[in-house]
C-alpha cells in the first residue's frame, strides 16, 4: 500500500492539530470544558465507524447502541467486580460485544434493508432491558463509582500514568480517546483498501453475484458485524470510564440512531465520513448552547438544510464525484 | 380471557392504524419515516387544541388534524424528500433527512405547545362491565370502531378510487407506473400526504383516551417500525396484521407473563427478533423490501 | 419559506433576550447558578419546571434590586443546559458549568445523569442538587451532590404509616416503569411497606416509559385487589393514564405516588377519576403557602403563560443555594466553605406559614447533612386542585 506524499501530509496535520494544536488552542482560549466534548466526539466516532464498515457490506445499522452500553457494562464489571486493570478491561470488552455480535448476527446478517435496520433498532432495546432485568449488571441501580483507570508499567517502566493521581484527567481522557480513534480510523482504511474490503464492495453492489464468484459471503458479514461491534464496545467501555458509572439508559436508541446519523452526514463514501459527521453533529449541538431553548430548533434546521442541499454526505462537497471508495 | 381479546383488538386497530401510514409512505418512496411519530403528535395536539381548548365539535377538531397533517406531508414531500431523492447516491441518505425533520417537529411541538402531559374531556362517559369479565370503557369502544371505521375506509380508497390505483401502481413498481401515464410527482406527494394524514387522524382519535405529549413521537415511529416488520415492509395488508399481532402480543404478554415483571416487554422483543430472523421478510412483505 | 422566517424570528429573539438581559444586568455584579437537566423530550415537564422555577425567582429577585450577599449585591443569572436525560450530555453540561466560573448547579434530573456528572462535579468544585435517589450519591465518601427534594424512601414510609393508621389499608401493590428510577423507588417503596407490616401483593408489574394503554398493565394488578395502589416514580405524563385505567377497571382504592404531580395535568388526562388521588408537593396548597409563595405563582404564570405545581418542589434548591451563601459569603468561589457551613446552617422557609426552616438534612439515611429540608407535603387531589392531606418533616 503506498501513501502518496499529499497524503502523508494530510495525515501529519491532522495529527499535529490533534495532539498539539487542540492543546494549545484550548490553552489560549481557556475553553477546558472543550476537551470533553472532543473526547465525546472521538469516542463517538470510533463506534460510529463500526456502524460505518456495517454500511459497508451494505448493512443499515441503527444497533450500535446496544454493543456499546455491552462494552460499557462488561468494562465496569471486570473493573469493579473482578478488580481488572481498566487497560485490559477495554480490548475484553471490546471482544466481548463482538462475541455477542457473531452470536447474534449469525441468524439476523440474512436481512437486508429496512429489514435489517429494524431488527438492529430493536436489539439495542433489548440490549437496555437485559441490563435493567440482569443480575450481574446490578439492574436498575447501574453500576457507579467506578475507579478511574489505574496505571500501567513493565519493568518499573510507566507506560501510562495513573489517573486517578492526575491533577487534569481531562486532558488524559482526550489523548487516550484520540488515540484510540486514530488506531481505529487506521484499521478502518487498512481494512477498506485490503482484498477484504474489495470483497465488501462487491458484496454492497450485488450479495448474490458476489456469491457466485465464489465470496463467501456469510463468512465476511460476519467478520465485519464482528469488528463494527468491537468498536462499538471500545467506545462504550471508554464512555463509562470517563463517567464512572454505567445505567441501562447509557446508550440508548437515540444514541443509536445518532451514530447512523453521524455516517450519513459524513457521508458513506468516505471513510473518515463518520469522523467528520460526528464532530459536526455533536459538537455542533454543543456550539448552539447559547441559544437556549431554540437550540434544537436552530440545530434540526441546519441538519435539514445539510442534507437537503449536500444529500451524498459533507465529504461530497470537497472531494466531489468519483473516489468512491 | 375476554378482556385480553378486547384489549388486542383495541391496541391492535390503534396500532393497526398508525402502521398503515408509515407503511404507505414506505412502500411509495422507500423513506422509513422517522418523522411519523410526530406526525401523531401533531394531530393529537392539534385536536386537543381545537376540541379541548376552543370548544370545537370532536368531529370538526379530527377534521383538522387530518387537513394540518396533510398539508404539512405534502409539503415535506414536495420541498425536501422529493429533491434529496433525486439527488443523493443511497436512498438510505432519507433516513438522516427523516431523522432531522423528526428533531425539527419535536422542537415546534415543544416551542408551540409545551412540555406538559395534554388531554381532553371524555367524549363519552361510562364503562362498559360485563360482570368484571370484561370492561372497557365506553369511549374506547367508539374509538376501537372509529379506526377500524378509518382502516376499513382506506382500504376501500386503495382498491376502488383512481388515486387508490394509481398509488397502488407506484408502490409495485415506480418505472413502469410512470410509463403507464401515472404522474409520478404528483401521486409521490399525494401518497406522502395521505400517510401523514393517518398518522394525524389516529393522534387526533387517540387524544381522547391517552391524551397526548411531546415525548410520545419517537417511541410511536419505533412500534410502528416494528409493526411493519411484522407484517412486511410497504404492504398495506402486512401493515394491519402487524398491528393487530403487536397489540395481541402485548396483551396476552402482559396478562400471562405479568409475574415475570421486567422482562415481559424483553421476551416480546426477543420473540420479535427470532421471527423476524425466521422470516426475514415479514409475514407478507416482499423479499428484502 | 416557513422555516426560514420561523428561523429568523427566533433568531432575533434570542438576539434580543440576551441583549436586554446584558443591559438589565448592567448595573449589579451578576451570580451564575446552573442547571443542568432534561428539557426536551417525554420527561421534559421535570426539567422545565425546574429551569422555570429558577428563572423567574431570579427575574423576580434582579427585577427587585438584587440579591445582597456579604457586601455586595448580585444580580443572578441563570445558566441551563438541556441534557436530553442523557448521561454523557450531562457531563457535558457539567462541563460547561465549570467552564463559565459555576460552583453551584441544580440538577440533573435522573439516576444516571446524576452519577454520571459526580467526577466533573468534584474536580471542578460544583455543588450540586440532583433530583435523583441512589444513597450512593450523597453519602461518603461523595460529599459534593444535596438532594434536592423529599427521597421516595422518607416519603414513602409517612403516606403508608398515614394510610394505614387513617384508612385501613392493608395491602399495596407496586406498579412502575421499566426504567432505572421508577424501579428503584419500587425497590424502595417495597422495603418500606414491608417493614411497616404491609402486605404487598403484587410487586412486578412494569411498564415501558412509552405505554399509552394503560388497561392491559394494570388488568393482572386489579385481580390482586390491593387497598392501596403505588405508582412508584410516576411522570407526570403517565399518571392520569394510570388512574384512569385503574379506576375504569373498578379499582376501589387509594392510588399514591412519592412524586411531585401536577394538578392541571390530572384534570385534563383523568378528570374526577383523580379525585384522592395522593402525591407529594412542596408549600402550594392554600393553607401553606406564604404571601412569596402566593407571589411566585403570580410571576412564574406571568412569565411562562401556565404555572406547573412540580415547581412546588422546585424552587427551594435555588434559594437554598442563595441562603447558605448569604450566610456565608466566602462560599461564592469555595465549595468548602459551604460544606462546612451546611452543617449548622438555618434560615426561615420564605414560602411557607409557620415557623417552618430552611436547613440541611439527611443524617439518618446519609450519615451526612446532604439533603434540603423541603416541608414534606403530602397531597390528595381534589376537584382540580391539590389540598393538603399532611405536613411531616425528614431528619
Amino acid at each position: 500500500m503506498g501513501f502518496s506524499g499529499k497524503q502523508l501530509m494530510g495525515v501529519g496535520i491532522f495529527l499535529f492539530v490533534i495532539f498539539i494544536g487542540v492543546p494549545l488552542i484550548i490553552a489560549a482560549t481557556g475553553r477546558w470544558d472543550f476537551y470533553y466534548t472532543l473526547t465525546s466526539v472521538a469516542l463517538l466516532a470510533i463506534a460510529s465507524a463500526g456502524v460505518w464498515l456495517t454500511f459497508y457490506i451494505g448493512r443499515i445499522n441503527i444497533g450500535q447502541g446496544a454493543f456499546a452500553l455491552i462494552g460499557a457494562y462488561v468494562s465496569a464489571i471486570l473493573v469493579v467486580k473482578a478488580g481488572w486493570s481498566f487497560w485490559i478491561s477495554l480490548p475484553a470488552a471490546g471482544l466481548f460485544a463482538a462475541l455477542v455480535a457473531i452470536l447474534i448476527g449469525l441468524p439476523i446478517l440474512r436481512l437486508r434493508g429496512v429489514y435489517f435496520a429494524m431488527i438492529t433498532l430493536v436489539l439495542t432495546q433489548v440490549a437496555t432491558l437485559t441490563a435493567l432485568a440482569l443480575p450481574i449488571t446490578n439492574g436498575a441501580k447501574g453500576i457507579s463509582s467506578i475507579p478511574l483507570p489505574s496505571g500501567v508499567s513493565i519493568f518499573g517502566i510507566p507506560l501510562i500514568p495513573d489517573f486517578s493521581s492526575m491533577e487534569n484527567t481531562k486532558l488524559a481522557f482526550y489523548i487516550t480517546a484520540c488515540i484510540l480513534m486514530i488506531v481505529t480510523y487506521a484499521a478502518l482504511y487498512r481494512l477498506v483498501n485490503s482484498r477484504l474490503g474489495h470483497l465488501c464492495r462487491s458484496m454492497q453492489q450485488n450479495e448474490e453475484l458476489a456469491s457466485s464468484i465464489g465470496v463467501n459471503i456469510s463468512y465476511i458479514r460476519i467478520v465485519i458485524f464482528a469488528i463494527s461491534s468491537f468498536f462499538g464496545g471500545i467506545g462504550g467501555a471508554m464512555f463509562g470510564s470517563i463517567a464512572q458509572s454505567v445505567y441501562p439508559s447509557s446508550f440508548q436508541v437515540a444514541d443509536s440512531v445518532n451514530f447512523m446519523l453521524n455516517c450519513f452526514l459524513g457521508g458513506l463514501g468516505y471513510v473518515f465520513g463518520p469522523m467528520l459527521g460526528t464532530l459536526v453533529l455533536y459538537f455542533g449541538w454543543d456550539l448552539l448552547f447559547e441559544f437556549g431553548k431554540y437550540q434544537m430548533l436552530i440545530y434540526s434546521t441546519i441538519l435539514i438544510l445539510l442534507i437537503r442541499f449536500l444529500p451524498n454526505g459533507l465529504l461530497s462537497l470537497s472531494i466531489g464525484k468519483g473516489d468512491k471508495k | 380471557m375476554e378482556q385480553i381479546l378486547a384489549n388486542g383488538v383495541y391496541l391492535g386497530s390503534q396500532y393497526a392504524m398508525i402502521a398503515l401510514g408509515l407503511t404507505l409512505i414506505f412502500a411509495l418512496m422507500n423513506v422509513l419515516n422517522f418523522a411519523h411519530g410526530q406526525m401523531y403528535v401533531i394531530g393529537g395536539f392539534v385536536t386537543y387544541t381545537f376540541y379541548g381548548q376552543w370548544g370545537v365539535p370532536f368531529v370538526l377538531a379530527l377534521v383538522m388534524s387530518c387537513v394540518t397533517l396533510a398539508i404539512l406531508g405534502a409539503l415535506i414531500e414536495r420541498y425536501l424528500f422529493a429533491p434529496v431523492i433525486k439527488g443523493s447516491a443511497r436512498e438510505e441518505s432519507t433516513m438522516l433527512l427523516a431523522a432531522g425533520i423528526a428533531f425539527f417537529l419535536d422542537a415546534v411541538i415543544l416551542l408551540v405547545f409545551g412540555e406538559k402531559q395534554r388531554g381532553v374531556p371524555k367524549i363519552i362517559d361510562g364503562v362498559f362491565n360485563y360482570d368484571f369479565k370484561l370492561i372497557m370503557p365506553y369511549d374506547r369502544i367508539l374509538i376501537c370502531f372509529l379506526a377500524i371505521l378509518s382502516i376499513v375506509a382506506f382500504i376501500g380508497l386503495m382498491q376502488y378510487t383512481k388515486t387508490g390505483r394509481a398509488l397502488r401502481a407506484l408502490a409495485q413498481d415506480r418505472t413502469a407506473a410512470q410509463l403507464m401515464g401515472v404522474n409520478v410527482d404528483r401521486y409521490s406527494m399525494i401518497g406522502f400526504a395521505l400517510g401523514a394524514m393517518l398518522a394525524g387522524l389516529v393522534g387526533g382519535l387517540l387524544v381522547t383516551i391517552t391524551g397526548v405529549n411531546l415525548g410520545m413521537g419517537g417511541p410511536t415511529s419505533i412500534k410502528a417500525f416494528m409493526m411493519v416488520m411484522i407484517g412486511g415492509a410497504g404492504v398495506i395488508s402486512g401493515a394491519i396484521w402487524g398491528g393487530i399481532i403487536l397489540g395481541f402480543m402485548e396483551a396476552i404478554g402482559l396478562a400471562l407473563l405479568y409475574q415475570y415483571g421486567d422482562i415481559t416487554y424483553l421476551l416480546i422483543f426477543v420473540s420479535l427478533m427470532i421471527f423476524l430472523a425466521i422470516r426475514p421478510q415479514g409475514l407478507m412483505g416482499k423479499p428484502w423490501g | 419559506m416557513k422555516r426560514r422566517s420561523l428561523m429568523k424570528s427566533a433568531l432575533t429573539a434570542v438576539a434580543f433576550t440576551s441583549l436586554m438581559a446584558s443591559t438589565a444586568l448592567a448595573e449589579n455584579t451578576v451570580l451564575k447558578i446552573g442547571f443542568v437537566g432534561v428539557t426536551s423530550g417525554p420527561a421534559a415537564s421535570w426539567g422545565i419546571s425546574n429551569q422555570r422555577s429558577m428563572e423567574a425567582r431570579a427575574a423576580w429577585i434582579n427585577e427587585t434590586g438584587g440579591y445582597k450577599i456579604g457586601d455586595v449585591t448580585y444580580d443572578i443569572e441563570i445558566v441551563s443546559f438541556d441534557d436530553q436525560k442523557d448521561p454523557k450530555r450531562a457531563i457535558a453540561g457539567m462541563e460547561k458549568m465549570a467552564q463559565e466560573g459555576i460552583h453551584y448547579v441544580v440538577g440533573p434530573n435522573v439516576d444516571d445523569g446524576a452519577a454520571a456528572v459526580r467526577p466533573v462535579a468534584e474536580s471542578n468544585g460544583i455543588m450540586y442538587f440532583p433530583y435523583a435517589f441512589p444513597k450512593s450519591l450523597y453519602e461518603a465518601p461523595a460529599s459534593n451532590a444535596v438532594l434536592g427534594m423529599v427521597a421516595n424512601y422518607q416519603s414513602g414510609p409517612a403516606i403508608y404509616k398515614y394510610l394505614m393508621a387513617e384508612k385501613g389499608v392493608k395491602t399495596v401493590a407496586f406498579v412502575a416503569a421499566n426504567e432505572s428510577d421508577p424501579l428503584s423507588q419500587r425497590t424502595g417503596g417495597i422495603e418500606a411497606a414491608t417493614a411497616l407490616g404491609m402486605e404487598v401483593v403484587s410487586d412486578n408489574v412494569t411498564y415501558q416509559v412509552d405505554t399509552t394503554d394503560f388497561t392491559p398493565v394494570l388488568t393482572p394488578v386489579m385481580r390482586a385487589q390491593p387497598d392501596l395502589l403505588v405508582l412508584s416514580g410516576v411522570s407526570p405524563a403517565n399518571a392520569p393514564q394510570l388512574i384512569r385505567s385503574a379506576r375504569e377497571l373498578g379499582f376501589q382504592g387509594v392510588i399514591s405516588t412519592e412524586t411531585a404531580q401536577d394538578a392541571g395535568v390530572l384534570a385534563e388526562g383523568a378528570g374526577d377519576l383523580a379525585n384522592g388521588f395522593i402525591s407529594v408537593g412542596g408549600a402550594s396548597t392554600p393553607e401553606l403557602s406564604s404571601p412569596m409563595m402566593v407571589e411566585f405563582v403570580e410571576r412564574y404564570t406571568k412569565m411562562f403563560g401556565e404555572y406547573n405545581d412540580e415547581s412546588n418542589t422546585k424552587v427551594y434548591a435555588l434559594e437554598y443555594i442563595l441562603e447558605t451563601l448569604k450566610a456565608d459569603p466566602s462560599a461564592i468561589t469555595d465549595v468548602d466553605a459551604f460544606k462546612t457551613t451546611m452543617d449548622t446552617f438555618e434560615a426561615p422557609n420564605p414560602y411557607m406559614n409557620g415557623d417552618a426552616k430552611l436547613r440541611y438534612v439527611g443524617m439518618s439515611s446519609f450519615g451526612q447533612r446532604r439533603q434540603v429540608s423541603v416541608p414534606l407535603v403530602v397531597n390528595v387531589y381534589q376537584n382540580g386542585a391539590f389540598e393538603t392531606l399532611f405536613v411531616a418533616e425528614v431528619d
